[in-house]
């Protein structure tokens, strides 16, 4: 007769650095475009001070924690902290991989179940915002337009050109 | 739509279907208050891919789970049994099964350690489960048989029935739903049109259960053809694993479940799944129905044709109209499967003394007479309207 084997899950480890490597390089790209871009200056205006929030997956990360101390916008890591105003996230790293990979929008996840929001609405309604600005600097027209709900249109080249410099030339630097 | 002054109908199941929904388990296992599952699997009707994919899943949970593949065609207690000790012995919190087999042994192993008896081969049809069990999920694969998120578990020659027998969660992956099986997808699908062909036009009409049949049915109609001549469609083959699952959970309140003994209690021959003969069945019963009444035939027009075809079709002629149709489809696909889908008892190749096993077996419940009258018929393919032998 069969016998029952016990077993370890296994590891990811491909996907899990790419994620890993995704929200690190967000993370510090969130912090440059509080300084390069008025809108998302002005997102983080209007969150109340001492804000924090992650981005990552379940059950065992990797994840973004973005903080603003003192008006100022900072890139706190990977390491959850005790407390944040808003968790997102990511049921599983497969799901992560898939949305942050772009092979399903932020949207699309949503509708399909694969994200869970920890804390109040309109704060993640803002940092969903800014993620998707942060995601239109970073990523070309083509790849941006599977990120993100509704590509801006109104958006000028010549801010376009500006922010994608600013927020690169920072985040490389962690400016 | 007439309602009833008093209706009742469970379905617990939560449902999970889409692409990747295998890799949310070790969430919703965590929702259900469970760390350490048991997946249980059947060699003979879950492939080796299967069981890896399912793994797979689990991959970078951090959980520990147990695997047992051995669940086999005899269905021992003894099996269960042993199973019963080593969850008990190393604490395993849920059951996983994947495939149809494993999914009533697994609700049959449930049962046993949720209700800590001392002994699996205790257990009978007759005993009492009035208490929730544990979590149990399924993972429905390539040729379910549509019973895995049903209240029953079919074990050995028993047939278990609670409300507290059905999954907590199924989860329905392409992955797992593909097959290189055409007549497998086909003896699938069509045990779940049956059943919910049953299940729509059963008396008193009950909306609940109408929702998941008018889906299942509509779900077959559309992809069942496609799924056959391409098992390897995702699209289609996961199509038809959704419709397998609503079929098991319009089975929820009873109401006529003929075509279903008969598919049990063939398939307890061992001379091929239920849904094979269930299809073969399926004119026969419908002629019965219109004859005897007790079933609202005119009803099942609307998820058969479209719903324009059903409001311009006068009352009166819809019942002839949807066993029109029903059978059509039916025929279309035997004629396309060719054997695999024999059209007669006599084509299975099942001797004679198997058969009077059979009508035995069937002639053992309340409607026994008329079902044997279908065996009979079924056996050398008389017209579904000649009269009854």
């Amino acid at each position: 007769m069969a016998r029952v084997r016990e077993i370890s899950s296994g590891r990811k480890p491909l996907k899990r650095a790419y994620v890993a490597m995704f929200l690190w390089f967000t993370g510090r790209a969130i912090q440059a475009a509080a300084k390069a871009d008025n809108q998302v200056k002005s997102e983080f205006e209007a969150l109340p001070e001492n804000f924090t929030f992650s981005l990552g997956c379940l059950p065992d990360g990797p994840w973004m924690v973005v903080g603003k101390k003192n008006g100022v916008v900072k890139y706190l890591g990977g390491k959850l902290p005790e407390k944040q105003h808003v968790r997102l996230a990511i049921k599983n790293l497969d799901a992560g991989f898939l949305i942050l990979s772009f092979q399903e929008s932020t949207a699309l996840a949503t509708t399909r179940n694969r994200l869970v929001t920890d804390g109040e609405v309109p704060y993640a309604l803002a940092v969903i915002r800014i993620l998707d600005i942060v995601e239109v600097y970073l990523l070309p027209k083509i790849i941006a337009s599977l990120a993100v709900k509704r590509y801006p249109k109104h958006w000028s080249v010549a801010r376009k050109l500006k922010g994608r410099i600013a927020i690169y030339t920072r985040a490389l630097l962690g400016l | 739509m007439k309602v009833e002054s008093l209706l009742s109908f469970t379905c617990p199941v939560k449902m999970n279907s889409g692409n990747k929904v295998l890799e949310g388990l070790p969430f919703e296992l965590a929702g259900l208050n469970a760390a350490k599952p048991l997946i249980l699997a059947s060699p003979n009707d879950t492939p080796p891919k299967a069981i890896k994919i399912l793994l797979s899943a689990f991959g970078d949970s951090k959980m520990t789970f147990g695997l047992f593949d051995g669940i086999d065609e005899a269905e021992d207690l003894g099996t269960i049994e042993y199973l019963k000790n080593i969850c008990q012995k190393d604490r395993y919190d849920a059951l996983i099964a994947l495939g149809g087999r494993a999914a009533d042994a697994a609700k049959v192993l449930n049962m046993t350690v949720s209700y800590k008896l001392p002994d699996a081969r205790l257990l009978t049809a007759e005993t009492t489960i009035n208490k929730p069990l544990g979590p149990l999920v399924v993972a429905i694969t390539a040729g379910a048989t549509g019973l895995e998120t049903s209240s029953l578990a079919h074990f050995g020659n028993r047939v278990y029935r609670s409300e507290y027998l059905a999954p907590s969660l199924a989860v329905i992956d392409p992955r797992l739903a593909v097959s290189q099986d055409a007549a497998a997808m086909a003896c699938s699908g069509l045990a779940a049109f049956a059943r919910a062909v049953e299940a729509h036009g059963a008396v008193p009409e009950n909306p609940f259960r109408r929702a998941y049949s008018f889906a299942a049915i509509r779900f077959i109609l559309e992809n069942l053809p496609a799924a056959v001549s391409n098992p390897g469609n995702r699209k289609a083959a996961l199509a038809v694993a959704n419709a397998a699952a609503m079929s098991g959970c319009a089975l929820a309140d009873g109401g006529n479940t003929g075509l279903h003994k008969i598919g049990q209690a063939f398939s307890g021959t061992g001379r091929g799944p239920a849904g094979m003969i269930m299809a073969m069945a399926l004119p026969y019963m419908l002629n019965d129905y219109k004859v005897n009444g007790g079933f609202d035939l005119a009803a099942l027009l609307h998820p058969l044709a479209d719903d324009d075809t059903f409001a311009k079709t006068p009352e009166s002629e819809r019942a002839d109209a949807a066993t029109d149709i029903a059978n059509r489809f039916v025929s279309g696909l035997q004629k396309t499967a060719g054997k695999a889908l024999p059209r007669t008892l006599k084509e299975t190749g099942l001797p004679g003394y198997l058969l009077e096993d059979l009508l035995e077996t069937l002639d053992a419940g309340p409607d026994g007479a008329r079902l044997c009258s279908v065996a009979r018929r079924m056996w050398d393919g008389v017209s579904p309207d000649a009269k009854k032998g």
